[in-house]
């Protein structure tokens, strides 16, 4: 059974749709990668499953019950890690951990052990008793980060937890989501970071202006793009459109053109070495042809006919 | 979940006193100021004596009798003439040694006596004070305005006057003139006098008894000081602008993503508006006794009724801290809200009679807003409490002040969840 499942979410301001019909699942053990630019629509996404927003239309079950039947217990099940720090810059690491777990409904002696053991995990043991405020970006990430898990969430819901971060303080963090993956929480992660998606989530969805474009394991995303391989050429493009060239629609997908580059995945199980000959054989004069594996800015590129930096 | 709260709060206040250090040292400044403006250090009314000068260009009987009274009996100890040249008194101002020079020009009692033509007193206030000139003036006030009934009254008589005082003083015919004015006085007395309502402060019974005041009495000093009822008006004020600066801490939690996180664990914001407001209380009360406590020792008050006046300024505090919540929760950017917060104490502060006596307000405000303005209820019973004594229904107005309190922390917890679920911190 799924931890959390979203049906049909919607969210509008004004004339601004943010979030248009939004649908997935999360399991228990599993990390949910929710991919998109900035603007994209993820925190109005999690704003709405932790009940800070209403939604305009759709259901958020968490542990099969409808969030808004009873919102408190829902709220149990749940921690959230909202993008901006969300902690008390004059109190201690500890104090902070603390003062969350007492929120949380813990009593004051859990809340303590619960804190030294979150210390512990997050590597926060030795600055424990100084102020937040002088601790470094990621530390201070990393605080935020553990003030959501004082009370054991089944599902936490992680907004963007690693930006402005340098990488190695990313890295800590991402190991220690696949540890509280590994102890069977579910995780719903959005990002706009595309290596965190690929190398922590186990399903992605894609969601851009507000809408889930796509989702599924990397895999049946990269096999959207026809297998798992891409063909980059660099030609002269400017005066050139692929519809011209007799047959290519139909044994190549076009996943992006521009004056100098033609990126391709060929349709259907085939040798790359065909596929490399008859590009070769295409009426342009190629100067260079790449293979490569499909990311998921290639899958986002061809959702949305642009890069997910730009 | 309130003593997490409020203990929350006492840590960051403790890593972060500034703000609230100065919270405490402003009303400490203020009390302060006023003691060394008005002299606290004066005994009885803590007034002191209004040392003015006397430019006597008349030097008629009448003036010299003016003089020699002036700085005698009851007046001696609350004033002290000071007889000079207009010349000297102009330096004396200057030098910022006395608080008015008042001049009775040539030929002043003869054109009084004789009606001839109008006649004047010129008062020359020193504008390096305010309140000294300004009794002064006051007094000066009733002066002519006994001088006029006077006038009036006894314009038979004038001339009889005149001529007592004229040339070589005959003291037997002055003698005689007082008996018979006197006599006339009696019979026309309730006719003459004007209905005015007076009041005054019960001696202590030893003090009847025995004829005077102990000295431990009059060390104790008054409860009707004017100090007291200023005082109370700035408590008024101040307690608004603190209380504002208080709920700024609900600025910063919404800005700093806690309120929201908060929100994230918990259905009702009811709780966390709750500690906020109870934390805001708990200084106020401590700022309140700094400005009060302090103030009534500079100026030796003698605060009536103290579970009373505690009570109210419990309430009083409640009402301010909710009020304010109320208002983040109206506004919760810091930028906007600060115009409108300020607005708001003032307009409170000003119409509820905080900053000056309420009987100085436009007649419309005076009969139709001020009685709804909880700074009313507040400066009035306490100013009343302080003036009259038991006897005042304080109970009610402590109860509407809480009943208020509330209301507002109630709407500002509902304002700030329609706040989250409309999207305000999406």
């Amino acid at each position: 059974m799924s931890l959390l499942k979203v049906q049909g979410l919607t969210k509008t301001f004004g004339a601004i749709r943010a979030v248009d019909s939004v649908s997935f699942e999360v399991k228990p053990g599993e990390i949910y990668g929710l991919l998109g630019p900035n603007g994209a629509g993820k925190t109005t996404t999690i704003a709405m499953i932790s009940g800070l927003l209403r939604p305009d239309g759709g259901e958020v079950f968490v542990a099969g019950a409808s969030f808004w039947a009873d919102p408190q217990k829902a709220k149990r099940i749940m921690g959230v890690v909202p993008q901006e720090l969300a902690i008390y810059e004059e109190l201690s690491g500890r104090e902070n951990l603390e003062f969350w777990g007492r929120m949380a409904g813990l009593a004051a002696r859990d809340a303590k052990t619960r804190a030294a053991e979150l210390l512990e995990a997050l590597v926060l043991t030795e600055r424990a008793q100084d102020a937040v405020k002088t601790y470094s970006g990621g530390m201070k990430r990393r605080v935020n980060l553990g003030c959501a898990l004082l009370h054991k969430p089944k599902l936490l819901l992680l907004d963007e937890p690693t930006v402005g971060i340098d990488p190695q303080a990313r890295l800590n963090i991402l190991e220690f989501i696949r540890q509280l993956r590994a102890s069977g929480t579910a995780v719903l992660y959005t990002t706009h970071y595309l290596e965190e998606a690929e190398t922590l989530c186990q399903r992605i969805g894609i969601i851009d202006h507000g809408r889930l474009l796509a989702e599924g394991t990397l895999g049946e995303l990269q096999e959207r793009l026809g297998g798992d391989r891409l063909f980059v050429i660099e030609a002269d493009f400017k005066n050139v459109s692929p519809d011209a060239w007799a047959g290519f629609r139909e044994r190549f997908r076009v996943i992006q053109k521009t004056d100098q580059h033609l990126a391709v995945a060929a349709i259907g199980a085939r040798d790359p070495s065909e596929c490399l000959k008859e590009l070769l054989g295409l009426p342009v004069r190629v100067e260079n042809v790449t293979l490569k594996r499909p990311s998921l800015n290639d899958v986002f590129l061809q959702l949305t006919g642009r890069k997910l930096r730009e | 979940m309130l003593r997490v709260l409020l203990a929350k709060d006492l840590r960051r206040a403790w890593r972060n006193p500034l703000p609230w250090l100065i919270n405490l040292l402003v009303p400490l400044a203020m009390t302060a100021l006023l003691g060394l403006v008005f002299g606290g250090k004066s005994g009885g009314d803590s007034l002191g004596r209004i040392r003015f000068a006397v430019v006597d260009e008349d030097q008629s009987v009448l003036s010299d009798l003016l003089r020699g009274a002036a700085g005698h009996g009851e007046g001696g100890r609350h004033l002290e003439p000071v007889f000079m040249e207009r010349e000297a008194a102009g330096r004396e101002i200057d030098g910022n040694r006395i608080s008015a020079v008042l001049i009775i020009p040539t030929n002043f009692i003869r054109n009084y006596l004789t009606a001839r033509e109008p006649v004047s007193l010129e008062l020359i206030k020193n504008p390096a004070e305010s309140i000294h000139p300004a009794v002064l003036e006051e007094l000066l006030g009733a002066v002519v305005t006994a001088m006029n009934a006077v006038g009036r009254n006894f314009n038979s008589e004038l001339p009889e006057w005149r001529t007592a005082f004229e040339g070589k003083v005959d003291y037997r015919r002055i003698a005689a003139l007082i008996e018979r004015s006197g006599d006339k006085l009696k019979v026309v007395q309730k006719f003459v006098d004007s209905p005015l309502v007076v009041y005054e402060i019960e001696p202590p019974v030893k003090e009847i008894n025995s004829g005077h005041a102990s000295e431990t009495d009059s060390k104790r000093g008054s409860g009707g000081n004017i100090f007291a009822y200023l005082l109370i008006g700035l408590s008024g004020m101040f307690l608004l602008f603190l209380g504002q600066n208080a709920m700024n801490d609900l600025h910063h939690e919404w800005r700093g993503r806690t309120f929201e996180r908060y929100q994230t664990l918990h259905v009702s914001a009811l709780p966390f508006i709750a500690g906020k407001v109870v934390f805001a209380v708990a200084m106020l009360l401590i700022c309140a006794t700094v400005m009060l406590g302090a103030g009534g020792l500079v100026f030796r008050i003698h605060w009536r009724e103290p579970l009373a006046s505690v009570t109210l300024v419990f309430s009083y505090a409640g009402f301010t801290a909710a009020f304010f919540a109320a208002l983040v929760a109206l506004a919760p950017d810091e930028r906007r809200a600060a115009v409108l917060n300020n607005l708001a104490g003032m307009a409170l502060g000003l119409v509820g009679g905080c900053a000056f006596p309420p009987e100085q307000l436009p007649a419309f405000l005076r009969a139709h807003v001020t009685p709804l303005m909880p700074s009313y209820w507040f400066a009035d019973t306490l100013r009343n409490l302080q003036s009259v004594g038991a006897g005042i229904a304080w109970g009610w107005v402590a109860v509407k002040l809480v009943v208020l309190s509330l209301v507002l922390v109630a709407l500002a917890a509902m304002l700030f969840r329609r706040r989250f679920h409309a999207g305000g911190r999406a």
